[in-house]
């Protein structure tokens, strides 16, 4: 399939050839002192202002124009951008290091030109966040996070305190595809959501796509969130870390091989269960709770035009009480990437990706042990192709096949246990995609990126599969072997971004993308967990459907220092799915008879207004959006908002880096609270106070708002090594953010109710962190 | 898996040592006036009760309102039809009935120009074989004790067991509702537990307090009934569901249930 894509692709490349002779040049862009590779850097010909382009994620990038003599010009956030004279008239490599502006030792102003990337590229609904910044905005608990400060953007919302999820443009929490080197992590978070699964320490660049997404990205409705690890230092050995109150991390890298290969292994543990030790309670002393994750990465440049990348994910969560109760649960990844530059123009990367999340339940009970597993098993092949066709167009395609295993749940315990053995039959299916999509510069003003992905999904026996009735009971089962097909679907996504450049300073753009979804996590609860369950498409789950349109203006001021965009978009969904009243999804055979179908909707307004460089620099976003969901079973039909729903939500960053030595960062949130259900009555039944409810989701928690600050101290420079300390305080003013509201009978007064609101981290929480590089 | 919940929303209470509590004004809605049906038949012979009130706001006070002048029966599938009289406060009631196992039994209801039904199926009786109480693992400062039900899970069948706990004779405000689906054909130990949290309804169990468990098994609708209503109780940390108001074996849909079921009860007194 890959080999006849490519035929057909080249054989259309070849009857648009053009008349004026063409050179190519390309190579790979890296920093000086690393060798690490720099993703999304810009390279442009200074003579012919529509030749730019930028490196891809490995750092590749390919420019082709006529025959003569140039001036190239790379430019790198953070990084002094970089002049070449360049001779063209022969297709020709050219490898460029930047040298970073932290490593000149001086707090750089205006080191750079700020460019007006944002203005001409064709993407909308994309954020690139900095490393850099991320290191600085405070986070509670002193741990800097990727994921909070991704929630800090227009568009994307936290799922709140305690929730491992997060929310893009209305879309739920499972609709986001979170990639860490192609690879698909089920759980981004530890400890239900206080931190992300993602070491900052191993990261390297990370993007999240809300809309118009490119082809090459599909699998889920709402976001791609795609996170890439460091490759290691080439040229020397470094070790850094940071010594926590509640969590320690270290990073080990160098090269393999000088300038041709390194590796890079970064690991982090929490030791919250040391203070609960300290505790008076028999029980909670005994208990574990901590987490740990390993990230570790190699790769290895055979010359030129051959690379070989491995990277891993490891990392588990553990939480127990002594002799009575053991959770754990973790996300494990592994990738092997290998680069091929055929030619000047064509880049090819093979890779194949192996991901797994499982989770483990025990109860060491005498009479009601048991232990519960569930997890799921991918396998996948992904073949990309990119090739740049003269200075307009740069095509991306290939093809991709991924295998899933889901064990749902499996119940094993003793004789003597009340629990019975029980297993849930696994389930297999092949979600498979074939997509090309073409960066077309049309004219001067004009950049339409479009593209089309194909996607197909099968359910696989072996197994038994059932189809219920309205009231959830079987209806009609069939067997099916192992090599026998029980449904398929395939789905046609076109993607379109464009960008009209009025001038300089100034574009609108606009997007459409459709996107399926054939993987499927099923919860009952208000908030995620990480023991809730995964289910594909079946005979009885249809793909889930998003179809958005956004349209955009972006418009840079001060010579690009600002950067300001306004967003609208709308988002129609389709076959998402709920659960009934009642349901039980733990290791239930059946747990498709549970669920119900519906529609929703969600649109909004996003402005953003940005600065990137200088002393002082942040961001205020802002978003003004609905999302609303319509399923016939559940508020008499009627539309009512999602539980992610929220109207206002505000953010706003501020970094200010004093001198060299000090800097300083702080965080203001505001955001309405989420759509909850109250009652509107009650009675009694049972001899219980029972509530009475008539809409879904008709009523808002109390709005959130929080002010978080930090600040950072650079150690004084020493020629062997360099430290620093992290200091942050979170929730500066102790606003107390409602967690949730519960309704009971009275403790105070008899014979009538009370609403009781339960909030956590109410108080300002300090932290501070050590961090050492040698 | 109602143990599972519970030991995560302990375990998260504890992550979070900073969370707080605290009762607070919400303006709510007032849906009221809404017709509730409570019907419970036995297979103990003795009054069975049908039971009419309304709903009220959530702000007055637990008073609910009677329905009166209502006609209520109950018939068996094989047609025998028994009137029940209407006593004080909208309780509607007849003598000298007992539910006999395996029958059907269907109540009928005209109450505001309406008439409203429902059936509920009589489950076999499952013998409650004992109670024990043993000292809470959790919170082990507080010196707290739990009660454990024990019974033998018929094997090959579908069952499902509704427990309620009194307290000194205070009913627990808690529902205990629980099926075979994990542990068909077993021998059965459940543990009974007061919420006594922060957000909870009770004060806990201690030693010297006598425990009245009373068992009863019940059909599964009306589990179903049970098992959404105990799975919205759960609203702390590690989730509760989004609540709404429990599917109903009555038609057209009402507030409540008909429950046929069988009835049995121990009595300890809880020892250090």
């Amino acid at each position: 399939m890959a080999r006849s894509l490519i035929i057909i692709i080249l054989s259309f490349i070849t009857l648009s050839s053009f008349a004026q002779k063409k050179h190519t040049i390309s190579g790979i862009i890296k920093d000086e002192a690393t060798g690490e590779t720099l993703i999304g850097a810009s390279v442009r010909i200074k003579e012919i202002s529509s030749a730019g382009t930028s490196t891809n994620n490995y750092g590749f990038y390919s420019l082709s124009v006529p025959d003569g003599e140039y001036t190239l010009l790379c430019t790198y956030i953070g990084y002094e951008t970089i002049t070449r004279q360049v001779l063209l008239h022969h297709d020709q490599s050219l490898n460029i290091s930047l040298s970073s502006k932290s490593d000149l030792n001086e707090v750089v102003i205006s080191g750079n030109k700020p460019n007006n990337d944002q203005i001409a590229s064709p993407l909308m609904g994309v954020e690139k966040l900095n490393m850099s910044q991320i290191n600085q905005v405070p986070v509670v608990l002193g741990e800097k996070d990727i994921l909070k400060t991704i929630t800090l953007m227009p568009g994307v919302k936290s799922g709140g305190e305690g929730n491992t999820g997060f929310y893009v443009r209305g879309g739920a929490a499972d609709q986001n595809l979170i990639l860490l080197d192609e690879a698909t992590v089920y759980n981004a978070s530890h400890l239900f959501g206080f931190f992300s699964t993602f070491n900052s320490d191993a990261i390297k660049d990370v993007s999240i796509y809300k809309g118009g997404m490119p082809a090459e990205y599909g699998g889920r409705l709402s976001s791609v969130l795609d996170v890439k690890m460091l490759d290691g230092n080439n040229k020397d050995y470094t070790v850094q870390g940071g010594l926590g109150l509640i969590s320690s991390r270290i990073k080990v890298e160098g090269p393999i091989e000088k300038d041709k290969g390194s590796f890079m292994v970064s690991a982090r543990r929490t030791y919250i269960d040391v203070f609960l030790n300290a505790s008076k309670d028999s029980t909670i002393k005994g208990s574990s709770l901590y987490f740990y994750d390993i990230n570790a990465k190699a790769n290895y440049h055979f010359d030129n035009n051959n690379a070989i990348y491995l990277s891993g994910y490891f990392g588990k969560d553990v939480l127990g009480l002594k002799n009575t109760f053991g959770t754990n649960w973790g996300n494990a990844t592994g990738t092997i990437r290998y680069n091929h530059i055929f030619n000047s123009k064509l880049f090819s990367n093979t890779s194949l990706i192996f991901s797994n999340y499982n989770y483990v339940i025990q109860s060491f009970l005498s009479d009601n042990n048991f232990k519960a597993t569930s997890k799921i098993n991918d396998i996948n092949f992904k073949e990309d192709l990119q090739y740049s066709m003269g200075s307009s167009h740069s095509l991306k395609f290939g093809v991709n096949i991924l295998h899933h295993t889901i064990a749902p749940g499996d119940i094993t315990s003793n004789s003597a246990s009340s629990f019975n053995n029980i297993s849930v039959q696994q389930r297999y299916g092949y979600e498979t995609a074939a997509y090309v999509s073409d960066d077309w510069k049309a004219n001067s003003h004009l950049t339409i990126l479009y593209g089309l992905r194909l996607s197909g999904f099968f359910l696989f026996g072996p197994g038994t599969f059932s189809t219920y009735d309205a009231a959830g009971n079987i209806a009609s089962s069939s067997t099916y072997g192992s090599a026998r097909v029980v449904k398929s679907y395939l789905n046609l996504e076109p993607r379109l971004s464009s960008s009209y450049q009025l001038n300089d300073a100034n574009s609108i753009k606009f997007s459409y993308n459709r996107n399926t979804q054939n993987i499927h996590l099923l919860t009952n609860s208000t908030t995620s967990s990480p023991t809730d369950l995964y289910v594909m498409s079946s005979n009885n789950i249809k793909p889930e459907i998003a179809d958005q349109v956004s349209t955009g203006w972006f418009r840079n001021f001060n010579n690009n220092i600002f950067e300001f965009s306004a967003e609208v978009y709308y988002k129609w969904l389709q076959n998402q799915i709920n659960y009934k009243d009642g349901a039980q999804l733990i290791a239930n055979q059946d747990v498709e008879s549970q669920l119900t179908y519906g529609s929703g909707r969600a649109y909004g307004l996003e402005l953003f207004l940005k600065k990137k460089y200088g002393q002082f620099n942040g961001w205020v976003g802002y978003t003004l959006s609905k999302t609303e969901d319509k399923f016939s079973a559940i508020n008499n039909g009627n539309y009512f908002p999602a539980t992610q729903d929220r109207t206002h939500d505000l953010s706003v960053v501020g970094i200010y880096q004093l001198n060299k030595r000090w800097s300083f960062s702080g965080t203001f949130i505001y955001q309405t609270g989420s759509a909850v259900t109250y009652p509107t009555g009650k009675y009694n039944v049972g001899g219980l106070t029972t509530f009475s409810y008539s809409e879904r989701n008709g009523y808002r928690e109390p709005s959130n708002n929080r002010l978080d600050i930090g600040a950072t101290l650079e150690g004084k420079q020493h020629k062997k090594y360099h430290s620093s300390w992290t200091f942050s305080i979170y929730n500066l003013y102790g606003h107390r953010d409602p967690y949730s509201i519960t309704f009971r009978d009275s403790k105070t007064v008899p014979n009538t109710t009370e609403a009781v609101e339960t909030s956590i981290f109410a108080t300002p929480i300090p932290s501070v962190t050590w961090n050492f590089k040698f | 898996m109602k143990i599972f919940k519970s030991y995560v929303t302990y375990l998260l209470f504890l992550m979070v040592l900073s969370s707080c509590t605290k009762v607070i004004d919400l303006n709510l809605g007032n849906n009221t006036g809404e017709l509730v049906i409570e019907g419970n038949l036995t297979n103990v012979a003795g009054p069975q009760a049908v039971k009419l009130s309304k709903n009220v706001s959530f702000s007055t006070s637990n008073t609910y309102p009677p329905v009166t002048g209502a006609t209520v029966t109950v018939s068996d599938q094989a047609g025998n039809k028994y009137a029940f009289t209407e006593g004080p406060s909208g309780t509607y009631t007849v003598n000298g009935l007992a539910g006999m196992v395996g029958n059907t039994y269907t109540m009928a209801v005209s109450a505001n120009a309406k008439t409203y039904t429902a059936s509920s199926v009589m489950p076999a009786q499952v013998t409650l074989d004992s109670l024990t109480s043993k000292n809470d693992e959790f919170n082990t400062s507080k010196h707290k004790k739990v009660i454990t039900v024990y019974y033998r899970d018929p094997v090959g069948v579908a069952n499902q067991y509704r427990f309620v706990m009194y307290v000194n004779n205070v009913q627990a405000k808690d529902v205990y509702v629980f099926n075979d689906q994990f542990n068909d054909g077993r021998y059965v130990s459940i543990d009974l537990r007061e919420d006594d949290s922060s957000n909870g309804n009770d004060t806990g169990i201690f030693a010297g307090d006598t425990v009245t468990v009373e068992m009863q098994c019940i059909d599964e609708p009306i589990y179903t009934y049970w098992y959404t209503l105990m799975q919205q109780e759960n609203n702390g940390p590690g989730g509760g569901v989004t609540p709404s108001n429990p599917p109903t074996n009555i038609t057209p849909v009402t507030l409540g249930y008909f429950s046929a079921h069988t009835t049995q009860r121990k009595t300890i007194v809880v020892k250090n």
